[in-house]
């Protein structure tokens, strides 16, 4: 029987996962997936808690919001990071430490 | 009444007056360009003819006045104008006519002075203000040119400024002055309050506000305001408190031998012939408003001063310093006139004095002029005003020698001189009323016969030593004592005429005949004559002058000199009285110790409490600016360390690096959330 805290661990898992990526990772294409991952971890998520809302499936709708939502997130993402490495020549996030005081 | 419109009189006598003023202003103006003089003399010549015009035509007549209105005070109108009466007209020409042979005598004596054109100024200035005083018709403007010929006086004592003993000279005579023009002041300040006005005429006129019949003790009653008797003898006596400064009475004298350190010319002219007499014309001026006190009082400081300043004149060495105390000793007879009401007699002796001692003074003049070139031709060591250094200059200078001498019998009374009219009469008139007044009043005649034996032995004296005398310095070598000039001969010898009778009377051994008398007797009180005196006294009186003559050659001619000079009396008489000495020690020095103190008192109370306040603003700022550097500013300072220190420590959690940030912000929400886990369960 797969009840609901499978799927959370599942999510559980793919979200640490992608912070492991975000946080660890020397290619910022590679932090872009992680954070993809943390989201899709959201995602199965609200599908699983989706379950308890029969009447509306507001967890599924409101999963395809969010899917949408990555989508358009990750074209900015991809157009950032495009313009960092033209300005860089290096995608590394610990090259692109302008903000330092 | 006060007449409003200017007849030809009251014009010559205002052009009079004026044009030594316009001289004055003309040449202050050129400066140094004036050094002739010119302006000057031909201005006290026009004067002088201006001055000869209106005494023809008031001399006799009814007084002529005219009155502008001056200002307002309050409810009091004050006026301004002339009052031309005999007296007026008198003194105008005789100002004048003194005035005129002394400028005339300057050209020679100043030649070649480096201040010659500040000289010329300050004469015509001193001519103007003299002028002014004897014509004005209320006593604020005889005030005020009172002040001025004061000033004018002060201006050519001191004319060679550079000389500490000059300097010294205008100061003393400024502060004696000063102490008699309060008492003028205060006797103007007691009329005007009691009368509401200043006016000659209204208040001393035969019907004016102030007519005291002589030996009348009763107060004045006026129509306008009244005085009670006590007031009176206080004006009188403030009166002669201002005369007593400016005719240099015993004891407020001291100035005048001090102001001797001006020229000679100044002198003669100043402080022998008119300024010193003008006190005696203020109080024949004002004469109605004294009483029996005062005239008493007028009388005794007249005798004092006559006595005590010949007797100064016995030991001075000094040629002017003699004739200065000639001077006091004659102002003295005349306050004697005045004293015992007789002041036209005074009025009369002034006229004859203001020649004779005006020429004595220009015969010095001529003396110590010839002495001084001597001394710079010949690199002499000695002081060409000492008597000790002359001796037989009669040979050198005749003419000098003629005028001095009939000068000196003109002093000393001897008949046939203008003199013997004035001073005889005045001893005549003092036993006249020594005779009316009891037996002590017979001192004051008695110690005048004494002062006139007095004065023809130290004139002859100064005679003797000048003229006749064996030569002391000027004998060793060939040293020839040069003549006067043209210039100051003339004008010498026209006042050798003025010093002889026929200018004033026919007859020369009689002084009822005086046509001057005539002309102010009219107005003056009389004294009952007593006949035999009018011989007796001139008799003896020139007898005595030539017993004095006689003794003076043998003394100091042919040198049987008996006198001891380190004697109490002669020292007296040398340091004249060891007045200044006293003065010295009991007004001078104790001022100027008192000024010392308030010096010390301004320096360290007044000035330390100010310094001292400063220093406690300075302490208080001092302390205000540590609280406001340490607390204040600190306060804020702490405030920026803060905010930098945290700053500081906070700068490096920016490290610039996205992944830190983001590991930062899930530490964060991972804190929170476990304290929202714990906290709920």
């Amino acid at each position: 029987m797969i009840t609901l805290t499978h799927f959370l661990v599942v999510g559980a898992c793919l979200f640490s996962t992608g912070l492991y990526a975000v946080l660890s990772r020397r290619n910022a294409l590679l932090v872009l997936v992680g954070i993809e991952l943390m989201i899709n971890a959201a995602i199965v998520n609200l599908v699983a808690f989706g379950r308890y809302d029969k009447s509306l499936y507001g967890g599924q709708v409101f999963a395809l919001f969010a899917i949408v939502l990555a989508a358009a997130a990750v074209a900015v993402a991809l157009a950032i990071i495009l313009n960092v490495y033209k300005f860089y020549k290096s995608v590394n996030p610990e090259d692109i430490s302008n903000l330092k005081d | 009444m006060p007449a409003y419109t200017l007849t030809y009189p009251l014009l010559a006598a205002l052009s009079a007056v004026l044009l030594p003023f316009a001289a004055f202003l003309l040449t202050a103006v050129l400066g140094k360009k004036a050094k002739h003089g010119t302006i000057s003399i031909v201005a006290i010549s026009l004067s002088l003819l201006a001055a000869g015009y209106a005494f023809t035509q008031v001399w006799g007549n009814t007084p002529i006045h005219i009155q502008w209105h001056w200002f307002t005070i309050g409810r009091h109108a004050f006026h301004v104008g002339l009052l031309l009466d005999n007296m007026a007209v008198l003194m105008l020409v005789l100002v004048c006519l003194i005035a005129l042979p002394v400028h005339c005598y300057s050209i020679a004596y100043m030649r070649g002075d480096p201040g010659i054109h500040r000289y010329w100024a300050y004469l015509s200035l001193f001519c103007f203000a003299m002028l002014g005083l004897v014509v004005a018709d209320n006593l604020l403007l005889m005030y005020i040119c009172w002040e001025l010929v004061g000033f004018a006086s002060y201006l050519l004592i001191g004319f060679w400024y550079t000389r500490d003993a000059a300097v010294q000279a205008n100061k003393k005579a400024f502060i004696v002055n000063r102490i008699g023009d309060i008492g003028f002041l205060l006797g103007i300040a007691i009329l005007h309050s009691s009368f509401g006005t200043l006016d000659i005429q209204a208040l001393f006129g035969p019907q004016g506000l102030l007519t005291a019949p002589m030996g009348a003790d009763t107060p004045a009653i006026a129509a306008e305001g009244t005085i009670t008797s006590g007031w009176l003898t206080v004006a009188g006596l403030a009166f002669f408190l201002g005369t007593m400064a400016k005719s240099a009475q015993f004891p407020l004298h001291v100035w005048l031998p001090d102001a001797m350190e001006g020229p000679t010319s100044v002198s003669s002219l100043i402080h022998a012939a008119t300024m010193v007499a003008a006190g005696v014309f203020l109080l024949a001026r004002v004469f109605p408003i004294f009483d029996d006190t005062t005239l008493l009082v007028i009388t005794t400081t007249g005798t004092v001063t006559a006595f005590a300043a010949a007797y100064f004149a016995l030991a001075q060495y000094d040629i002017k310093k003699i004739l200065a105390f000639s001077t006091i000793s004659q102002l003295g007879f005349m306050m004697v006139g005045i004293g015992i009401g007789m002041y036209h007699v005074a009025l009369f002796h002034l006229v004859t004095h203001a020649f004779f001692k005006c020429l004595l003074f220009l015969s010095a003049g001529a003396i110590i002029h010839g002495m001084q070139h001597a001394k710079e031709k010949h690199q002499l060591d000695i002081d060409p005003q000492d008597i000790r250094h002359m001796g037989g200059l009669r040979r050198h200078m005749p003419l000098t020698f003629t005028t001095m001498l009939i000068a000196s019998l003109a002093l000393a009374g001897f008949p046939f001189t203008a003199g013997y009219l004035s001073k005889d009469a005045l001893l005549v008139h003092a036993f006249e009323w020594a005779a009316l007044h009891g037996e002590a009043a017979i001192a004051i005649p008695l110690v005048l016969v004494i002062v006139s034996i007095l004065t023809s032995f130290y004139i002859f004296r100064l005679l003797a030593k000048v003229f006749f005398a064996r030569p002391s310095v000027l004998a060793n070598n060939d040293i020839h004592i040069h003549e006067a000039s043209r210039w100051m001969l003339a004008p010498m010898a026209f006042l050798a005429f003025c010093s002889l009778f026929p200018i004033f009377t026919f007859h020369p051994l009689n002084d009822g005949q005086v046509w001057l008398l005539h002309g102010l007797v009219a107005e003056a009180p009389t004294l009952p004559p007593l006949r035999p005196l009018h011989i007796l006294v001139p008799a003896l009186a020139t007898a005595a002058t030539l017993v004095m003559a006689t003794l003076a050659w043998r003394w100091y001619v042919n040198g049987h000199y008996p006198i001891r000079t380190k004697g109490v009396l002669y020292r007296l008489s040398e340091r004249q009285g060891y007045l200044n000495e006293l003065y010295d020690a009991i007004i001078v020095r104790p001022l100027l110790k008192l000024s010392l103190l308030l010096l010390w008192i301004d320096h360290h109370v007044v000035d330390g409490a100010i310094n001292g306040m400063a220093t406690a603003g300075r302490s208080l700022a001092g302390i205000a600016a540590w609280i406001d550097y340490h607390l204040v500013d600190g306060l804020i300072r702490l405030v920026g360390n803060l905010a930098w220190g945290a700053g500081h420590v906070l700068r490096r959690s920016q490290t610039g690096r996205v992944q830190q940030y983001v590991a930062l912000v899930f530490f964060i929400v991972l804190v929170i959330l476990l304290y929202h886990i714990f906290a709920q369960a």
